[in-house]
């Protein structure tokens, strides 16, 4: 078998496993605050992306279509905390779970009425047309992807390690109690992580958009492998979505390709099974040592 | 119960009838809204153009005097369960004279057969899915009011074929997608390749399923197996990931597939990457003949827009309006069953924008659904992706069109 042809493959499906990494770190941000996560996280993302073409079709340059659309992100991922999270946090419920599906939902059907149930193509400004990289075709939107997905996980970790505010993140996750006896509001530090959660998803829509088209549907796919990617990585590993979301996408393409496209789904779910077996907190997860 | 609101209920129904008889009913159904709503709305929109013109000449002459069609509107949203509902309720309305529309195959299957049941007269438009029709031959059924104008997927399938033959291709890659549409496709294209003696090798089979972006796995392995042409039964955005997907890995040869390639979401999302794609079309969104103008004009004037979102739909609707009125004329009447009757016999010619109807259906036999289907291979043409809008592939099509239009 032909190696460009493999490399090939393995490009392509590890530039998808990008995105799955950047919905996945949306995940993270707020499972490590408040261990909640939003599974509404994937209409977030097509809320965003229809809002920045909103933006784009009434002339917005494009580089504030990007600031608009961040911010409306942002601001979708605090609604989601006040709506769904705090109270049933407070309450120390698991309400949480039906809550952000609900509010996924109501997205998903508010997006239908004001947008309309179509597939529309996204403009950008870089050339989709393919560039030649020893024998292997990437295009110009895929190398966006990349370095997009990179910039904004590398942005929000650095804040997370070398600021004060982040790291309050790492308090309230190792001792929610603890770290407001030392003064962190932990409600405004959660406040914090679904914002930048948002922010997140809404990066994920406009750097995929351009490749996928933004239609009510989009993320439903996105969503799932982006939860496997998570889950195998395990909810508090930071760069190790990446890896992992590089891995399950290379493994799809060539899946697909050596035992057929019918198979394509099937590697993500046995990663998924074995990483639960033998793996449950993920395989860059660190094991929670519960003192009695 | 509040006894006046059953009373006046109950006047309400017998109230009703008394206004029937100075219209003719005719009921429009298909999807408006989601995402195979440029059919449907097309075919509405070219549909009520035509009965505009009808209405605005006063009427069709039944009997002593002239009557007015008027318009039910029903949105099926896609939905085979939609679809059934609404069937039912048109079948159970005593003075409908009958039903053009339906973009879905699968909303035909749930819905026509309550229809049938109180042989009410539909013309089917533009769904293309060949069980609409066989459904009734293989159950036997001795005599059917429902009728198609579109051109089926036997058609389309034998075209696509044809036209790789044609290119002088050998080796072709068939790509469909998961859903019973794209299977039966599958199927249609593997069925003409054996028909027209085997002269293509399907050297790759690949599926992918809707909502999938990326295709480079299928394309990779119809490329390494030697594709020359790939043929592809699928809907507008999955066929528009297919063609990006083939532009960046540099494969240059020929996507064919059935008429969906036209919709405006394949159009639209492949961007140039569409251009030089073929599909069998029933009509083309240029005016090559006065009557062909004047249909597009009217069109682009009425509903404010540039491009019909599909022009295929749009002119059948169109047709069938004047297969429908032209049938009305001719029974005198506008009891459905009558309708049925003479639609089977039609003695004159109908002047429509797609092509002249001459006796274009025929009294039902329960060995070959043909005669209820108005389309045959000549009427339909190769149409060709170019910047945005679809053209005639062929000039030799559009030679053979003027010159027949002009008979």
């Amino acid at each position: 078998m032909n190696m460009t042809i493999i490399a090939q493959m393995a490009v392509s499906g590890a530039l998808m496993g990008m995105v799955y990494a950047l919905i996945a770190y949306g995940f993270q941000l707020t499972y490590a605050t408040s261990k909640s996560i939003n599974f509404g996280q994937g209409e977030l993302v097509m809320l965003s992306a229809f809002f920045s073409l909103t933006l784009l079709n009434l002339g917005a340059p494009y580089w504030l279509m990007v600031i608009g659309g961040l911010l409306f992100g942002a601001a979708m991922g605090l609604v989601v905390e006040r709506a769904c999270v705090r109270l049933a946090l407070e309450q120390k419920s698991e309400g949480w779970i039906l809550l952000t599906i609900i509010f996924g939902l109501l997205g998903f059907s508010a997006a239908e009425n004001i947008w309309g149930r179509d597939d529309r193509p996204f403009p950008s400004p870089i050339s989709s047309d393919a560039l030649d990289f020893f024998g292997i075709s990437i295009t110009g939107l895929e190398i966006a992807v990349a370095v997009g997905v990179l910039a904004v996980m590398g942005v929000i970790e650095l804040f997370k390690h070398k600021t004060l505010l982040g790291k309050a993140f790492a308090a309230v996750s190792a001792d929610r109690d603890a770290a407001e006896l030392m003064g962190i509001s932990a409600t405004k530090t959660i406040m914090l992580s679904y914002g930048l959660s948002g922010m997140v998803a809404a990066m994920a829509g406009i750097l995929i958009s351009p490749i996928t088209t933004v239609g009510p549907t989009m993320a439903s796919a996105l969503i799932l492998k982006a939860f496997s990617v998570a889950v195998v990585a395990g909810l508090d590993s930071g760069f190790g979505v990446v890896v992992i979301g590089i891995c399950l996408g290379a493994l799809e393409s060539l899946t697909s390709f050596y035992l057929g496209s019918g198979w394509r789904e099937a590697p993500g779910l046995l990663l998924l099974i074995l990483a639960l077996a033998v793996r449950p907190n993920g395989v860059f997860g660190k094991a929670n040592i519960r003192k009695v | 119960m509040n006894k006046t609101l059953i009373a006046t209920l109950l006047l309400g129904m017998f109230a009703a009838p008394a206004f029937a008889g100075d219209s003719i009913k005719i009921a429009l159904t298909g999807p408006f809204s989601g995402g195979s709503a440029p059919m449907g709305t097309s075919m509405r929109d070219g549909a009520k153009l035509a009965i505009n013109e009808i209405n605005a000449a006063g009427g069709i002459s039944v009997g002593a005097k002239k009557k007015k069609i008027e318009i039910i509107e029903r949105d099926d949203e896609a939905k085979n369960e939609r679809g059934a509902l609404i069937a039912q309720e048109l079948a159970s309305m005593d003075d409908l004279s009958g039903v053009i529309g339906t973009v879905n195959t699968g909303v035909v299957l749930a819905g026509d057969k309550h229809l049938q049941e109180k042989g009410i007269t539909k013309i089917i438009t533009p769904a293309a899915g060949s069980a609409s029709m066989t459904q009734w031959s293989k159950a036997g059924a001795k005599d059917v009011s429902i009728f198609r104008f579109a051109a089926h997927d036997g058609i389309q399938s034998s075209m696509v074929v044809e036209e790789a033959i044609n290119q002088k291709f050998t080796k072709v890659a068939i790509l469909h997608d998961a859903t019973n549409y794209g299977a039966s496709g599958h199927d249609d294209l593997v069925d003409q390749i054996k028909k027209q003696g085997n002269k293509l090798e399907v050297v790759a089979t690949e599926k992918f399923n809707i909502g999938d972006k990326d295709m480079t796995a299928q394309l990779l392995s119809a490329k390494t197996h030697g594709a020359q042409a790939i043929l592809i039964w699928g809907i507008g955005p999955e066929m528009a990931a297919v063609s990006n997907g083939m532009a960046k890995l540099g494969m240059k040869m020929p996507l064919i597939g059935g008429w969906t390639l036209s919709m405006s979401n394949y159009i639209d999302n492949a961007g140039k990457n569409g251009n030089g794609t073929l599909m069998p079309q029933t009509f083309i969104e240029e005016p090559i003949t006065p009557k062909v103008k004047s249909f597009i004009d009217g069109y682009h004037k009425t509903y404010n827009v540039t491009r019909i979102p599909s022009p295929v739909s749009a002119a059948q609707g169109y047709d069938a309006v004047y297969l429908f009125a032209a049938a009305i004329k001719q029974a005198q009447s506008d009891d459905t069953h009558k309708i049925k009757a003479a639609l089977e016999d039609l003695k004159e010619p109908v002047k429509g924008v797609i092509a002249t109807w001459n006796h274009p259906f025929s009294k039902w036999d329960p060995a070959n659904e043909q005669t209820h289907e108005a389309f045959k291979r000549s009427d339909a043409i190769m149409g060709k992706i170019m910047d945005g809008h679809v053209v005639f592939a062929n000039n030799a099509d559009r030679d053979r069109l003027i010159k027949n239009a002009s008979k």
